[in-house]
């Protein structure tokens, strides 16, 4: 069975503001610490991804934990306009090293 | 690895030998169900590495071109020119089930065409941004998508990993053990009852010739 769903995306406005026209559901935060907030209404289950900058991620990292085994909605951390990157990997890094004890192999394989 | 405490007796041997064999019966499953989680998990991770650093870039470009359009139109200018656009329904969610891990699909339902905003009082490059950003769109949520399967995948593995060794090296070790032991201690017993029983036979022999002896002395 499919349903439609929604799509989030929480950043600063200046890296979300783009999607909004895209039929993106867009949460400009003035402060990365606003999502916190917001948390309860994003992965209550109107959204089936929830697009999380790289500012925003720390701030609701142990959140997200509560989402992280169930199916939707998908939290996935993207990176904001002007950050360094890699969070991201690193949150990829994690769930594999989970699952195997080391990320040695998969990033000699990427190599 | 100690022994479990338990009456040593053939009830609970017969017990014991079939927690045993269910024990390696579920062993061997969740060993299997362990391999095949592994495979899943590992032909999705490279494809998944190399798809991030992709959507990274292709993202780090859109906010490039939004930048270039920021700078021409001013902050204001941009905002109120994103300013139209509702949220819609953009994917459609459907679950598979891999080894009893419930993983979501997301099917790319047709985006809104961007629009609303003056062509006049815009730079062209806002098209052009729009457009960059909407190409990397479905990509970003391939990445959710698979991203997700990638971490419900390794959360399932974890648990899987810690229930066959759990079998492995402490319940089924605990129960040879114990089986062992019982089976040692039964043993035990049955020599106790037939060294008892050739003690009796030799008193009983043992008596019977004193009185025989005693019948021919009188």
């Amino acid at each position: 069975m499919t349903e439609g769903r929604r799509v989030a995306v929480v950043g600063d406005g200046t890296s979300v503001a783009g999607f909004r026209p895209l039929g993106f559901a867009v949460f400009a935060l003035s402060e990365p610490s606003e999502a916190r907030g917001l948390w309860q209404e994003l992965t209550g289950g109107e959204f089936a991804v929830v697009f999380v900058t790289e500012q925003v991620w720390p701030h609701v990292a142990d959140l997200a934990a509560d989402a992280a085994d169930r199916a939707v909605p998908a939290v996935t951390v993207i990176p904001g306009a002007g950050s360094v990157g890699g969070i991201g990997q690193e949150k990829l890094d994690r769930a594999i090293e989970r699952a195997l004890g080391t990320t040695a192999f998969t990033r000699e394989e990427d190599g | 690895m100690p022994a479990l405490r338990v009456n040593p007796n053939r009830m609970e041997l017969m017990k014991l030998r079939r927690r045993r064999q269910v024990a390696q019966r579920g062993h061997k499953l969740l060993k299997d169900k362990l391999d095949e989680l592994m495979k899943e998990f590992l032909a999705r991770i490279a494809e998944t590495r190399r798809m991030r650093i992709d959507v990274e870039h292709e993202l780090a470009a859109a906010y490039g071109l939004f930048a270039v359009v920021r700078g021409e139109a001013g902050k204001a200018g941009l905002a109120l020119a994103l300013a139209s656009g509702s949220p819609v329904d953009l994917v459609d969610v459907s679950e598979r089930n891999v080894m009893s891990v419930r993983i979501p699909e997301f099917a790319s339902l047709p985006m809104p065409t961007p629009g609303g905003y003056s062509l006049a009082t815009t730079p062209a490059m806002l098209d052009t941004a729009l457009d960059a950003l909407a190409a990397v769109a479905p990509r970003l949520l391939d990445l959710a998508e698979r991203e997700k399967a990638i971490e419900l995948l390794a959360a399932e593995i974890e648990t899987t990993r810690r229930r066959v060794n759990a079998l492995e090296h402490v319940l089924i070790p605990q129960l040879s053990e114990t089986i062992r032991s019982i089976g040692m201690k039964l043993d035990e017993a049955e020599r106790g009852n037939l060294t008892r029983l050739m003690k009796v036979k030799e008193m009983i022999a043992a008596q019977e010739e004193r009185e025989v002896q005693r019948s021919v002395g009188s």
